[in-house]
């Protein structure tokens, strides 16, 4: 227990020097320290609407952050978080818009329903690749979040684009209000209720379901789950197919709660993001809880800031940049395998 | 060619090495080793797997720095443990497994190991293929010099090992077991290739296994027994092959013939485990399995001896699943398991202790009850609640552990904190659980100490009392004669000799090296 007390303490340290140093650079820039701290403050908790704009923007960092989770504990790296969101956001609206006209709780099923699946398929494809043939998951995933990307961005200037828009963004139509979950702010008991029932079913399936104990042991070797007769492969699938899931639904959740329609490029860094927030959250469940609501209030705070300072949103994401920075360095390979020098002699 | 021997040669001697000792924390690999190798001579150095040949190649080359004693290179004394002086006196190492960058065309190769650096880092394909046409042309390569290295057959690969090596004007070539992954036509070329050398007055060390190449390419024989050198070096014509059979598996101790004795004659023995015709693919390390018949009664535990390398490891991940029977069939309980996944052979009573405890035995940093679990974790299991009770799984964890004396704080610390010992307890503690049939035990005693290894060995024993079948491989004869009731022999990837108790050294011997074929 003292060695995840400790993880605990030096990650908490390092989000403390993130925040130093994203000072320093503020104080040598001649911005006001204290000002821009208490706009951070302001901005994601005590200011009208702030901590609900903070609890907004942690939804879709933890939905995504867990299938972040899921994925390391069986030993793969899932970053394409971005693309799967999309992917997933694209489905519900095309369900949504099609069948505008059936009833609400119905179409919201299915379009989630259909979010899950393209956020699935969209993370299996590398996944496949990965089990099969040993393609690095890192690559594929994030080639696939550009193709996803792309794929909201056509969308929404083509196909599903509203003509009656003028805005310089291209966006979709509005879904029928009658279908929402959430009003703008983005939460409602409903959508809280989901985001931690979620929360609850990773944690029993990652802790307390044999499939989730045969994810760790692939993770932390493969090898003896091999020779221990774990088919790797399916395991491997799984974890891709949850991971893609989890993220998937959260671009349903993102377009029945607070978004209605879809904007090219919405929440550019949400994927990226959740990557870091699982890296800091130590790849736990509840740890990843806490640090989505850290950055989701940081969101929440880069939003807001420009009303009280001049500084502009992008050095606030350069705080983002800093934890995330400092957190990698930190986290070690969870495969390591030192061979003692007397085994390798005898393995001659 | 006569050159003269003994103390005469004292003074000559090409490698000269001076009780050389090298010690792996408890495990002593060599000790105080001294040899003496005269010059424009092939010199084969025998000895079963971690007898230390590959420690000394390592030594006299500079990639082990030893403890104890020093190496001298045509009369100068090496600065001990560095590559670049022992290169720089004039001797090149072939190892074992290929070094050259298998990306690489091979006229780039042996430009990036070449010892003559010519000049500029910025180079044209064109030159670089006038500068190694010649060295190649020599190993009677046909291959073009923009081939790359891993589109070469095996025996090209390994004769450009000896262009690399020869690159660095070596007068002194040490090949480290340079015939494990050839053919016997290729094994004939490279020994008639080591004969020119030697005519062009290289001194050759060379590393074997099997001693009908000992006797076909060696003019000078030494043999290492658990790093010491207990024979040696001596003349081909002096030495007889059973003298050094006997040298290289050791004096019969006592104990060999008295246990072992087949189990009670007469009751039931079913068969629990069969392999009928089985052949694999051949991998990267091993020939492949080529027609292996064998069979593992209830009640018996039949050892497997054999050089490491020739088919052992094929066989074990054959049986366990994990690597693919290209013909032939194996059955596990009387029904056919040849397409059955790893899972559900263990469901049926199938358990292993792997070659490698800490790559395939347990997972390193996971805790003591998972690496415990493992086996609840496969198969289908009908149950109400998909949710399963950690304490459960700890608490029973915990009883197995206890029972089977694992010395430990916490279920939850991890693997790798335990001693090999008490890794291979755990192992043990998982795999001999109820619901075992039939055990593959590989080097379950490798690296341990003397109790771990009796504590292993009393298991096993009580393994086969109970009326499981046991199959044990090992590359110590000692244990196979102590714990076999019948023994197999493989070489080459195929079952050579079925012998058994009481058991003859000389004949396993002689069926290791290949010396009865």
């Amino acid at each position: 227990m003292t060695g995840g007390l400790q993880r605990v303490v030096s990650t908490l340290v390092l989000v403390g020097v993130s925040f130093c140093l994203t000072a320093l650079i503020l104080w040598i820039s001649g911005y006001s320290v204290g000002e821009v701290f208490s706009g951070i403050i302001q901005g994601s908790v005590t200011a009208t609407g702030a901590a609900t704009s903070s609890i907004r923007w942690s939804i879709p960092l933890l939905l995504i952050g867990l299938g972040v989770v899921i994925g390391f504990r069986a030993g793969f790296f899932n970053i394409g978080g971005q693309g799967q969101f999309y992917v997933g956001a694209c489905s519900a609206l095309a369900v949504s818009l099609g069948w505008s006209g059936g009833p609400a709780l119905l179409v919201v099923l299915c379009g989630t329903l259909a979010a899950i699946g393209a956020g699935t398929a969209w993370s299996l494809l590398p996944g496949y690749l990965r089990v099969r043939f040993g393609t690095d998951e890192v690559l594929t995933t994030l080639m696939m979040s550009f193709i996803g990307t792309l794929v909201l961005q056509y969308l929404t200037a083509g196909p599903m684009r509203n003509p009656s828009g003028t805005g310089q963004t291209a966006a979709s139509e509005r879904i029928p209000e009658g279908f929402r979950i959430t009003d703008s702010s983005g939460v409602s008991p409903t959508v809280l209720v989901l985001v931690g029932g979620v929360a609850v079913l990773v944690w029993l399936l990652l802790e307390r379901t044999r499939f989730g104990l045969a994810m760790t042991l692939v993770g932390r070797n493969p090898t003896m789950a091999r020779w221990q007769g774990i088919d790797v492969r399916r395991v491997g699938l799984g974890a891709f197919a949850l991971s893609g899931a989890l993220a998937g639904l959260a671009g349903a959740v993102e377009l029945y709660g607070p978004g209605a329609r879809l904007v090219t490029g919405f929440s550019p860094e949400v994927g990226f993001t959740a990557v870091v927030v699982a890296l800091v959250g130590l790849l736990s469940v509840w740890g990843t809880v806490v640090s989505a609501v850290f950055f989701g209030g940081l969101q929440s705070a880069i939003l807001f800031l420009p009303i009280v300072t001049d500084l502009p949103p992008p050095a606030l994401v350069l705080l983002h940049g800093m934890v995330a920075f400092l957190v990698t360095v930190r986290f070690r390979a969870i495969r390591l395998r030192p061979a003692t020098s007397a085994e390798e002699a005898l393995a001659d | 060619m006569t050159v003269p021997r003994g103390a005469a040669s004292a003074g000559t001697a090409a490698v000269r090495c001076r009780s050389v000792g090298v010690s792996f924390g408890t495990v002593r690999a060599l000790h105080s080793v001294s040899l003496d190798l005269a010059p424009a001579r092939i010199h084969a150095l025998v000895g079963q797997n971690g007898a230390g040949n590959t420690t000394l190649a390592k030594v006299l080359g500079g990639l082990q720095t030893p403890d104890a004693g020093d190496v001298h290179i045509a009369g100068r004394k090496l600065p001990p443990g560095d590559v670049r002086s022992a290169r720089a006196a004039g001797l090149a190492m072939v190892h074992q497994h290929f070094s050259l960058p298998p990306s690489f065309t091979i006229a780039e190769a042996l430009e990036l190991t070449a010892a003559r650096p010519e000049g500029r880092s910025v180079y044209r394909r064109a030159e670089l293929h006038r500068r190694w046409h010649e060295d190649v042309a020599d190993v009677g390569g046909t291959a073009a010099l923009s081939t790359r290295i891993r589109d070469l057959p095996v025996e090209t690969r390994q004769s450009l090992e000896i262009v690399r090596a020869l690159t660095t004007e070596a007068r002194i070539l040490v090949l480290d077991e340079p015939t494990a992954l050839l053919t016997p036509a290729a094994i004939e070329a490279l020994f008639e290739r080591l004969r020119r050398l030697r005519d062009d007055g290289i001194t050759v060390l060379i590393v074997l296994h099997k001693l009908r190449e000992v006797v076909a390419v060696a003019d000078t024989v030494s043999v290492l027994r658990e790093g010491e050198l207990v024979l040696g070096p001596v003349e081909m014509s002096e030495a007889t092959q059973g003298q050094i059979s006997d040298a290289i598996v050791g004096p019969a101790s006592g104990a060999d013939r008295s246990i072992g004795v087949a189990a009670a004659t007469g009751a039931e023995h079913p068969t629990l485990l069969e392999l009928v015709r089985v052949s694999s693919r051949e991998s990267a390390f091993e020939p492949g399995l080529r027609s292996v018949d064998l069979s593992v009664e209830s009640g018996e535990i039949v050892g497997v001896a054999g050089v490491e390398g020739n088919g052992q490891r094929g066989l074990v991940s054959v049986i366990a699943g994990l690597g693919a029977a290209i013909e032939g069939s194996v059955l596990l309980g009387g029904s056919e398991a040849t397409r059955s996944p790893p899972g559900r052979r263990r469901s049926r009573g199938l358990r292993l202790v792997p070659f490698d405890r800490n790559s395939e035995g347990i997972s390193r940093s996971a805790p003591l009850w998972l690496n415990q679990s493992a086996l609840r974790l496969i198969g289908r299991r009908r149950r109400r609640s998909p949710l399963i009770s950690l304490r459960d799984y700890k608490r029973q964890a915990t009883e197995a552990l206890d029972h089977w004396q694992v010395r430990y704080n916490a279920v939850t610390q991890p693997a790798e904190s335990l001693s090999g010992g008490n890794m291979q307890r755990l192992i043990l503690a998982r795999e001999l659980a109820p619901g075992l049939e039939v055990l593959v035990a590989a080097q379950p005693t490798r690296g341990l100490d003397f109790s771990a290894t009796s504590f292993v060995r009393r298991s096993l024993r009580g393994l086969r009392d109970a009326g499981a079948g046991v199959l044990l491989v090992s590359s110590d004869l000692d244990e196979l004669f102590e714990l076999s009731d019948r023994l197999l022999v493989m070489y080459g990837g195929q079952i050579v000799a079925r012998l058994e108790a009481p058991f003859d050294r000389r004949a396993v011997g002689d069926a290791m090296t290949g010396a009865s074929r």
